[in-house]
């Protein structure tokens, strides 16, 4: 309960720090409308050249993009912790977190909240009903349900693989430039997973399991009934993978150096 | 009284490795590590009853962030046992820091952007501080650190003294029985310096706040500490009242004259050639400076030798500053 209090007390903080720089918000929000629809032209021009790719069809697999920018987007707007090693651990700005009564990893990702990153789903919102209609997909009682699960764990499977990532800093001496690395191969999993080779499915699949943020939910919704066992696991993962990592955090805290003054 | 702090053989070390020259050694740095093991606090012991103030000094790099971070909980010792307030800082960290406070002076608990209010408003839910006690207790921390026209301004238009002012009611926006406090007057001007002083002394004697305090300003610490622990490469070398470290090291008492005419130091030399006293000549600024022990009749005698041979214009007496003291001590290495 004190938890969820706080959340909205954060969000509440938040709003009111984006207020304060009146100009700004109103230039980062047309800005940020503009890239999202330069991102949907983009999508629907490179799409327009494939048609069918390991069986699945063009409209499908832009189905697919669609759906992996929803979890993406409230995973960028909950995660925004690219800048962990520098801020926290370089800085030592994890000096004052931990002197709060709060989780250290929730309070960090309290503080690095940047909502705007939401309106990325609007854009995978709007590619996927424009699939979806020329699929002739209809709409169960039950999809906005499954939809908001199979959202939530997307964006966790992507929190904890990149939270275990950011936990590297609290062993490792030097700056280090994994996230990059990182967000690359997040990339794949917005693609049907069996066009790749084996080796690199079973990777997507249990060891970063990114194919659980786009593929496999996706998959239920266009019904594709081979699928539905790696759908229906999207929250599992979701939640395994995002309960290592909070453990693996709790361990990197102990291993905390701090910096100097 | 009870002891809130209870520090036993505290040990921290840390592995840093040494880099070999030249680029033929980069190479080797790349396979195999020369890893040294520094300790950067050495097996210290001290205790603290309830409602001392307490100095924690030493040079740079002797270890006393190092502490004060085990202390609070941010870093895991290597070995030994802290309790504070009963708990194990490290082990039970979120309910643990809700008993203490902590001031960096180096850092901000404030958040940058927003007026200082919200700040407070958003520690208070934090804390989980009741309506009740936070107007009750913060009414009267905002009116003692004169804070309340600031309330309305963002942090980051802040000055540093306005600042640090509201960082150390941040602080205490949960009433904490223990306070850390980490160079908190570094860079603010006397004033504030002395506004800050006086309220520590005041929350000292209305709340029974314990008090830990380091800083390279050891005026602070005279004018707050009874006790003060001495830190030298990572060891306690003095723990114990500030009184008795004055006592033992001081050198006796300066004296220091300005005449009104020009004056040759060897004729000063020579009037005060019986007595035990040292002379110093202070050439810019014509201070003649006569070192003696600290007794009265001496003293008098010396005084009343160089006023009957010449006209004064400022006598000064001195006593071994505190700040000598600790660098003769740092100087020697040991008390």
């Amino acid at each position: 309960m004190f938890y969820i209090s706080m959340f909205f007390q954060y969000i509440s903080q938040y709003i009111k720090t984006r207020l304060q720089y009146r100009a700004d918000i109103f230039v980062e929000f047309f800005s940020d409308l503009l890239s999202q629809a330069i991102n949907l032209v983009f999508i629907l021009v490179v799409f327009g050249h494939t048609d069918l790719l390991g069986g699945w069809s063009r409209d499908e697999i832009i189905f697919i993009y669609g759906f992996f920018l929803v979890p993406f987007a409230v995973f960028s707007a909950f995660f925004n912790i690219w800048d962990f090693n520098d801020r926290y651990i370089v800085k030592g700005e994890l000096d004052r977190i931990l002197t709060r009564p709060i989780h250290s990893l929730f309070q960090i990702i309290l503080e690095r909240i940047e909502l705007e990153a939401l309106l990325g789903a609007i854009t995978g919102l709007a590619v996927m009903f424009y699939a979806g209609s020329r699929l002739g997909l209809e709409m169960h009682w039950y999809d906005p349900f499954l939809f908001i699960v199979f959202v939530i764990g997307g964006a966790l499977v992507y929190g904890g693989v990149f939270v275990m990532i950011a936990c590297i800093s609290f062993w490792a001496d030097a700056r280090m430039s994994l996230m990059p690395m990182m967000y690359n191969i997040s990339n794949y999993g917005r693609y049907p997973v069996n066009i790749y080779n084996k080796l690199i499915r079973f990777m997507l699949t249990w060891v970063l399991p990114f194919a659980f943020v786009g593929v496999y939910p996706a998959a239920f919704f266009l019904g594709k009934r081979e699928w539905f066992w790696y759908s229906f696991l999207t929250p599992v993962i979701g939640v395994v993978f995002f309960v290592l990592s909070v453990r693996l955090w709790n361990q990197g805290v102990t291993k905390y150096r701090g910096a100097g003054n | 009284m009870e002891n809130v702090m209870e520090v036993k053989d505290l040990r921290k070390e840390f592995k840093a490795y040494s880099s070999r020259t030249g680029l033929k050694g980069a190479f080797r740095d790349l396979l195999t590590r020369n890893y040294k093991v520094i300790p950067a606090v050495n097996d210290i012991n001290f205790s603290v009853r309830k409602g001392e103030m307490v100095g924690y000094i030493g040079e740079n790099g002797a270890g006393k962030s190092t502490t004060i971070k085990m202390l609070t909980g941010i870093l895991t010792p290597t070995s030994g046992s802290i309790i504070v307030n009963g708990m194990n800082p490290h082990k039970e960290r979120e309910k643990f820091v809700q008993t203490i406070g902590v001031v960096f002076g180096q850092r901000s608990q404030l958040w940058w952007d927003i007026a200082v209010q919200e700040s407070f408003r958003l520690l208070k839910k934090v804390y989980k501080v009741s309506d009740a006690d936070y107007n009750n207790h913060m009414g009267h921390v905002i009116r003692t650190l004169d804070i309340e026209p600031l309330l309305d301004k963002p942090v980051r238009k802040l000055s540093l003294g306005q600042r640090m002012r509201c960082e150390l009611a941040a602080a205490l926006i949960h009433n904490p029985p223990l306070l850390f406090l980490d160079e908190p007057t570094i860079g603010l001007d006397v004033l504030v310096k002395l506004k800050i002083r006086d309220f520590l002394k005041e929350i000292n004697e209305k709340y029974q706040t314990t008090i830990l305090l380091t800083t390279h300003d050891l005026s602070d610490i005279e004018a707050l500490c009874e006790r003060v622990i001495l830190l030298d490469e990572g060891s306690v070398i003095y723990d114990g009242a500030l009184k008795n470290l004055q006592e033992k090291w001081s050198e006796g008492k300066e004296l220091k004259f300005q005449f009104l005419e020009k004056v040759d130091i060897t004729a000063v030399k020579v009037l005060t050639s019986e007595l035990p006293v040292k002379w110093e000549l202070e050439e810019k600024e014509q201070v003649f400076t006569a070192t003696v022990e600290d007794s009265g009749e001496l003293i008098s005698q010396v005084i009343a030798k160089v006023v009957a041979a010449y006209k004064i214009k400022d006598i000064k007496i001195n006593e071994t500053s505190t700040e000598e003291i600790i660098r003769n001590i740092y100087e020697k290495g040991a008390v």
